[in-house]
């Protein structure tokens, strides 16, 4: 079915594969770049059947974020030109999505109050809103229309209206934030006025392009929307006559964002009740979101009759060619790292396991002459420059004297961790497909080579006699018992996912950081809601403020750093997750040697984004 | 003393003040703007000596954050720069971030001396080896040649915080094996020598150099400093181990090699000559202090043209520029040991005060860098001049508005909005002109007071009527804060400010909606929110601002910033007290009050639902620090945690993310949750005028119908039903009478703009920004008053 198109009233699509509304951070000075066009037009072209871009902003007091799209000013008309003639080239129909964030947003950039239904401050932004006033949401809705017409008059499709997880609209009908005693506020009604204004307002600049709304069913949040409201709002948007879509949402981006980008913790497909609760009550198509990271999985949504149609992001930011009946070269493992990692702290989207993404728009010309490349090392540098090089046309091969996969494949083996393996296989595929010849063993002469990337990695650091590294315990080397202290200076998953696992098999677990938070990385990858509810249920001890001072059999002494109190702990096992030490013994034998590169943790231990990136890089310049 | 010139180099610059390189975000991808001209303009404008333009990258691999000039992208920037500056010597800070710069928006791995982690990011470098550093030391020349070229004064290197430099001088980050290990120094030497030849013997040479890490154990320390700025120099390995490589001779093309700046260097120091000098006589023993030292032997620190000795490493980042709980002035006795070297010294670190400043050059530094100072207010030199220092606009030193932070925000100041936004924000008048009409300003908080100076000094009358018996509004309180009292100084300022621009001040009145009439600015405040735990009646609930209104009433009277004792703490809360704070904002006020109640000898729990207490505080630099103050206080952090409940003697806490509950010690909650705005006197005012921030370009009338009625219990003011149906455009000065008004107005023609915590509240900041944009939406809306004449019967107020 995933393959079929949709005929459904205005909405007529190619295939049901969307690639739905997200936040790039690629506009500049508030337009549409050319790195835009470029992104969108390479989800097009592998095959996507609808493109909804990231949102673009109806009302100049709304700047929640720096790297926005303002579509209420008219010098966005051009980018929208050469976005949405792009994506038509190749076949796919294009949306904007238009949006105002509401108190869901900050002062910082506007330098304005940030308004709302009641003055009832976000939960992240912490500002509190101006209580609108009618003039204020007639402005709202005039802004709607300018930029609807905007829309129109730079080839968009149609748009789809933002009212689920960051917008004023959602505030407005959700009685958590809207206290309102007037016409816009107390019942689903009244809360719902603004939005059916918009509607009409939006439909009237519209004509007959496609107008989608985009609903929240289960914010997840005290208060909030919650299924029966989210139907019933569907509902009442679909007797308006003037909706072609309704799609979907799951949770609150200033509160419950976890539920929204869910991370690899998060099994696929987890939001589908609530499109298939909507779609049971309206005729209208309602596309399904959330982790739909293979095609089997979109296609039993599609078959299941939970959904018309599917969004996925980031499988497409991962594989553009998701949607192609190939089906995708890699899959999304949900790391968020660099997409959203990057998005949420200002930074252009990218993705760990796809380095081109967010660089489409920059040309890589074919080499003029193939070379003969040697690779050593298969981890995840030294794999992805084996498969970009061979793929642009060089001679490759990669030796490997262990595991392919390197550090990636062991950090697979750890709960929740898993879907990290698809990234070697994915890896591997490529390399194959792409003519690489993989050698088990070191590499041998060099003489051939023009090229010799080094891609050997890092070995743990063996700080204190008798500690483990967390190497040891995923590839087995060692299995502690007892009670086990767990030394974080690493930030990530690599203390926590070995903590999960020791305490999985019955151990007495402590992670003790230098830093202010166990785990501080998590929060970047919204793992670390759900990170602290397994750890509490696994009854992991988790402590901050602690340097390690000695380790000694049975006996750890620590400092906590503020106060300077010295504390001891009687363990059993003390497990590092410390900085790793490159192993680049080649390197010093090779370094001279003209061609020669290092790339990926032999050169500084990172992470997997990092190896990508450095392999990527190193192949396209050959 | 102060403001008198200095030579360096034969260049001359017009003050002893200088205006440090700190990030201001005011770039467009990596080069220097208009909006950088205007600000640094604006602070020539004022008088200020010298300038150090923010800190260009060197070399391509440095970019710590996203709007970081790149030296070889900032000749346009600096030669416009020059050009709106002629009178000030302006430098280019020059730079590399070394390990402490981002990957972000490289992709690449981070340069380092040796493979040790940033603290912050955790990110471990990549170990240079012989070409990154010859292509280092090339781009710091290539970087001077391109400054002076664009008619720059000279340049200053950063071997200070976040400095590559530095991570080699240091034992914290550099443990090489070779010879850049064995000799930390090497690298700089060989920077400076290489910078020298690049810009010849005409322009100056700067070096902002750590002579203090803070850590004993391995870093740089005082001691270590000092020896490295005087002991003779060797000379550079002109045949350093790898000088044959190719980048060798990229290097010889950029730059002459280190055997030829070496050569340079002796021809120049053999006739090293003052170069401190001054007509100022009071000034001659610091040239006689700085020839003092027999230079036959080249030092480092002969080698430069000032030192601006520094402290704080990659541990310690907020040490180098601290917040307000650092005294100012904390680096005199680090600057004066530097004294006598044989260059000139420059006193930096938090000094915010002339008579510091004067005070230090009298005692032989040769300039004060007063960076913050000259945000808070870019007049700060010509003041000194003028005889007029009180008109200075006292400096914070918050950090609140630091621009280093993930958001890009620009930089500017607490209290002076226009700082960065010079191109965007009109500049008020200096001194008050015209004859303009008569202005009313209701309350005198931030919003207020500032009103009322902008308002006189375009030549209106004022008068300001405030409610409480004194002029401050919510500003008191905060200056109140444990640690803050340096808030208070802006309150003073204010008071000194109206009284000079001759503001009628009547103090201890209400305003009623009667009283407006004719242009009014309201600016009244806010007011606490019902709080949002369930307490029971046994315990006593306490909004921050009212605790802090309790504490200086206990306390007796005193100036703004003078901080109430810890018995006006303890008289508010008796012994045997178990005080939670509960804080789900996360900025200053629940950590200081926290540190205020411990002061006090009390119990206490600071209760947040995020990861750290005082989670805004990571802007501001004082994030860990606060942390640590709290622990070593005794204040218990609940961290990740939402306060359910209180009563009984405990209160209810819950996890935020797994819900576990758990109960804590509790008699009094101190809630520092939002406030809400006190918008009585504005909601459904006929003459409310758009466009100072309340909307744009439609115009339109607040409906009381959108009052927040579940919260709308906290406040005092009530009004009737609707007043009008939306469109109606209040720009246009409403009719005398409305018939569907509660009734108790007259028909007095007014104009309303509102301003600050009435609107919506918020920080000291946006009042000041509020309160002077109010005057010039009332200046540029149609004049009312000017049709109508004064307004009548304004006297009805007292």
């Amino acid at each position: 079915m995933l393959h079929e198109p949709l005929h459904a009233g205005r909405l007529r699509l190619r295939n049901r594969v969307v690639f739905t509304a997200h936040l790039t951070g690629y506009a500049t000075d508030g337009l549409p770049t050319p790195r835009h066009t470029a992104y969108y037009a390479a989800r097009a072209a592998g095959g996507a059947g609808l493109v909804i871009t990231e949102e673009h902003s109806v009302h100049r007091h709304d700047r929640p974020y720096e790297k926005l799209i303002r579509g209420h000013d008219p010098a966005v008309l051009p980018g929208y030109r050469a976005l949405t003639d792009a994506v038509h080239a190749h076949g796919a129909v294009v949306l904007a999505q238009l949006n105002h964030n509401g108190p869901q947003s900050s002062g910082l950039y506007s330098r304005e109050p940030v308004r709302g239904p009641s003055a009832v401050p976000d939960p992240m932004f912490r500002e509190v809103p101006v209580a609108m006033t009618e003039a204020d949401l007639d402005e709202v809705v005039a802004g709607y229309a300018l930029t609807a017409r905007h829309c129109v008059e730079g080839g968009f499709d149609g748009v789809e209206l933002q009212c689920s997880h960051a917008s004023l609209v959602r505030c407005f009908l959700s009685p958590a934030t809207n206290h309102r005693d007037d016409a816009y506020g107390g019942t689903l009604e009244n809360r719902a006025r603004l939005l059916l204004r918009i509607v009409a307002a939006v439909r009237r600049e519209l004509g007959d392009r496609v107008l989608g709304v985009r609903l929240g069913g289960e914010e997840g949040i005290e208060g909030g929307i919650g299924l029966d409201e989210g139907v019933a709002l569907a509902r009442l948007l679909e007797g308006t006559g003037e909706v072609d879509h309704l799609n979907t949402s799951i949770g609150v981006a200033t509160a419950s964002l976890h539920l929204i980008e869910a991370s690899m913790h998060t099994p696929a497909d987890y939001a589908t009740f609530i499109p298939s609760a909507i779609r049971a009550a309206v005729r209208v198509p309602v596309i399904a979101v959330g982790r739909f990271t293979e095609p089997a999985v979109a296609e039993q949504a599609l078959v299941e009759g939970h959904c018309d149609v599917v969004g996925v992001a980031r499988g497409q930011i991962a594989s553009p060619d998701f949607a192609a009946p190939g089906g995708p070269t890699r899959v999304c493992v949900g790391c968020n790292q660099e997409c959203v990692g990057r998005v949420g702290m200002n930074q252009p989207l990218g993705c760990a396991v796809n380095p081109r993404a967010g660089h489409e728009s920059v040309a890589l010309p074919m080499p003029a002459v193939p070379r003969r490349v040697i690779v050593a090392g298969g981890g995840p540098a030294g794999l992805r420059a084996a498969a970009t090089a061979a793929g642009r046309g060089h001679r490759v091969t990669l030796y490997e004297r262990g595991r392919l996969g390197g550090q990636l494949a062991l950090a697979a083996l750890a709960p929740g961790r898993g879907e990290l393996a698809h990234v070697v296989r994915d890896l591997v595929a490529e390399c194959e497909r792409a003519g690489v010849e993989i050698v088990r063993g070191e590499p041998g002469d060099l003489g051939g080579a023009d090229v010799v990337v080094l891609a050997t990695g890092a070995r743990p650091a063996r700080r204190w006699p008798g500690a483990l590294d967390v190497r040891d315990v995923l590839d087995g080397a060692a299995a502690p018992t007892g009670a086990v202290l767990v030394v974080d200076e690493l930030g990530f998953h690599h203390a926590t996912s070995v903590a999960e696992l020791l305490a999985a098999r019955g151990c007495t677990v402590e992670i003790v950081t230098p830093g202010m938070v166990v785990g501080q990385d998590l929060g970047l990858t919204l793992d670390r809601e759900g990170f602290r509810r397994r750890a509490h249920a696994a009854g992991i001890r988790l402590t901050t403020d602690r340097l390690v001072t000695a380790v000694e059999p049975g006996r750890v002494t620590l400092v906590h750093h503020p106060t300077g109190r010295t504390e001891t702990r009687e363990v059993d096992a003390v497990v590092c997750a410390v900085p790793a030490e490159p192993d680049d013994a080649l390197w010093s034998t090779l370094r001279d040697r003209p061609g020669v590169h290092r790339i990926g943790d032999c050169l500084a231990p990172r992470r997997m984004d990092a190896a990508l990136r450095d392999g990527e890089r190193l192949a396209v310049n050959l | 003393m102060l403001t008198s010139p200095l030579q360096l180099r034969g260049r001359s610059a017009p003050s002893r003040i200088l205006f440090g390189p700190h990030v201001t975000n005011l770039g467009r991808g990596r080069a220097l703007t208009e909006r950088h001209v205007a600000y640094y303009a604006e602070r020539a404008v004022g008088g200020c000596g010298v300038i150090v333009t923010e800190a260009a990258s060197v070399h391509g691999s440095d970019r710590p954050y996203e709007r970081a000039p790149l030296a070889s992208s900032c000749r346009d920037g600096w030669r416009a720069i020059r050009a709106a500056c002629p009178d000030t010597l302006v430098l280019a800070g020059l730079g590399h971030a070394g390990s402490q710069g981002s990957t972000a928006f490289t992709g690449q791995a981070l340069w380092g001396a040796s493979r040790v982690p940033d603290v912050v990011s955790r990110e471990v470098p990549q170990v240079m080896e012989q070409p990154e550093i010859d292509a280092l030391v090339a781009g710091f020349a290539s970087a001077a040649a391109e400054a002076a070229a664009a008619g720059l004064d000279g340049v200053e290197i950063q071997a200070g915080q976040h400095s590559l430099l530095r991570q080699f001088l240091s034992g914290l980050t550099n443990h090489r094996p070779d010879t850049y290990g064995e000799d930390r120094s090497l690298l700089l030497r060989e920077v400076v020598g290489a910078v020298r030849a690049a810009l010849g013997p005409d322009h100056v040479l700067g070096l902002r150099l750590c002579c203090d890490e803070l850590a004993p154990w391995a870093g740089i320390t005082p001691t270590s400093a000092h020896a490295l700025l005087t002991t003779p120099l060797p000379d550079l390995p002109a045949s350093r181990a790898l000088a044959s490589r190719e980048s060798r001779s990229e290097l010889r093309r950029v730059a002459p090699s280190a055997s030829a700046s070496r050569e340079f260097l002796q021809r120049e120091s053999g006739a090293p000559g003052p170069r401190v000098g001054s007509s100022d006589p009071a000034s001659r023993h610091v040239e006689d202090t700085e020839s003092a030292v027999p230079g036959d032997a080249a030092t480092l620190a002969q080698l430069v043209d000032y030192l601006v000795p520094v402290r704080g490493s990659g541990l310690t980042v907020p040490a180098t520029r601290p917040d307000l709980h650092t005294p100012p002035g904390f680096n005199r006795p680090l600057a004066r040991s530097f004294l006598g070297l044989g260059v000139p010294i420059v006193l930096q670190g938090s000094v915010v005060d002339p008579d510091m400043a004067e005070e230090e050059l009298g005692a032989g530094v040769a300039l004060v860098e007063m960076t913050r100072a000259q945000i808070a207010d870019p007049r700060l030199v010509a003041h000194v001049r003028a005889g007029t220092p009180e008109r200075i606009r006292p400096c914070t030193l918050a950090n609140q508005h630091r621009a280093r932070d993930p958001r890009n925000p620009l930089i500017t100041d607490e209290a002076e909005p226009r700082s960065g936004h010079e191109t965007l924000d009109p500049a008020l008048p200096l001194e008050p002109n015209g004859a303009a009409g008569e202005l009313l300003v209701v309350g005198g908080g931030p919003a207020g007071l500032e009103a009322a100076r902008t308002a006189a000094l375009y030549g209106h009358r004022v008068r300001l009527v405030e409610r409480a018996p004194q002029l401050g509004g919510a500003l008191r309180y905060a200056a109140a804060v444990h640690g803050r009292s340096r808030f208070g100084l802006l309150v003073e300022w204010w008071e000194r400010e109206l009284d000079r621009l001759g503001v009628e001040v009547t103090l201890g009145v209400e305003v009623g909606r009667e009283d407006l009439t004719g242009d009014v600015v309201l600016a009244t405040g806010s007011v606490p929110s019902p709080a949002a735990l369930v307490a029971a009646p046994d315990v006593v609930v306490l909004p921050a601002g009212e605790f802090e209104a309790a504490v200086l009433a206990a306390a007796g009277p005193r100036r703004p910033s003078d901080p109430p004792t810890s018995e006006g703490t303890a008289a508010v809360l008796p012994a045997g007290t178990h005080v939670v704070v509960h804080d789900p904002i996360g900025d200053w006020t629940g950590v200081g009050i926290a540190e205020q109640v411990a002061a006090a000898g009390l119990p206490c729990a600071l209760v947040t639902p995020d990861a750290v207490a005082g989670t805004q505080l990571s802007r501001t630099g004082d994030l860990a620090e606060a942390n640590a103050r709290l622990e070593r206080a005794g204040v218990a952090r609940e961290l990740f945690t939402r306060l359910r409940s209180a009563g009984g003697g405990t209160a209810l806490l819950t996890d935020v993310h797994h819900g576990a509950a758990r109960e804590i010690p509790c008699t009094v909650v101190i809630d520092c949750a939002h406030r809400l705005p006190d918008d009585g006197l504005w909601r459904g005012h006929e003459g409310l005028l758009r466009g100072g921030h309340l909307a744009t370009r439609a115009a339109g009338t607040p409906d009381s119908r959108c009052r927040n009625s579940r919260l709308a219990g906290a406040q005092s003011a009530t009004r009737g039903g609707s007043q009008r149906d939306s469109g109606e455009h209040g720009a246009r000065l409403a009719g005398a009478e409305s018939a569907t008004r509660g009734g108790s107005e007259r028909g007095v023609a007014a104009r309303l703009v509102v301003a600050g915590d009435c609107v919506a509240p918020r920080t000291v900041h946006e009042a000041v920004r509020e309160g002077r944009r109010a005057v010039h939406c009332l200046r540029s809306s149609a004049g009312v008053v000017s049709a109508h004449g004064p307004s009548r019967d304004s006297s009805r107020v007292s």
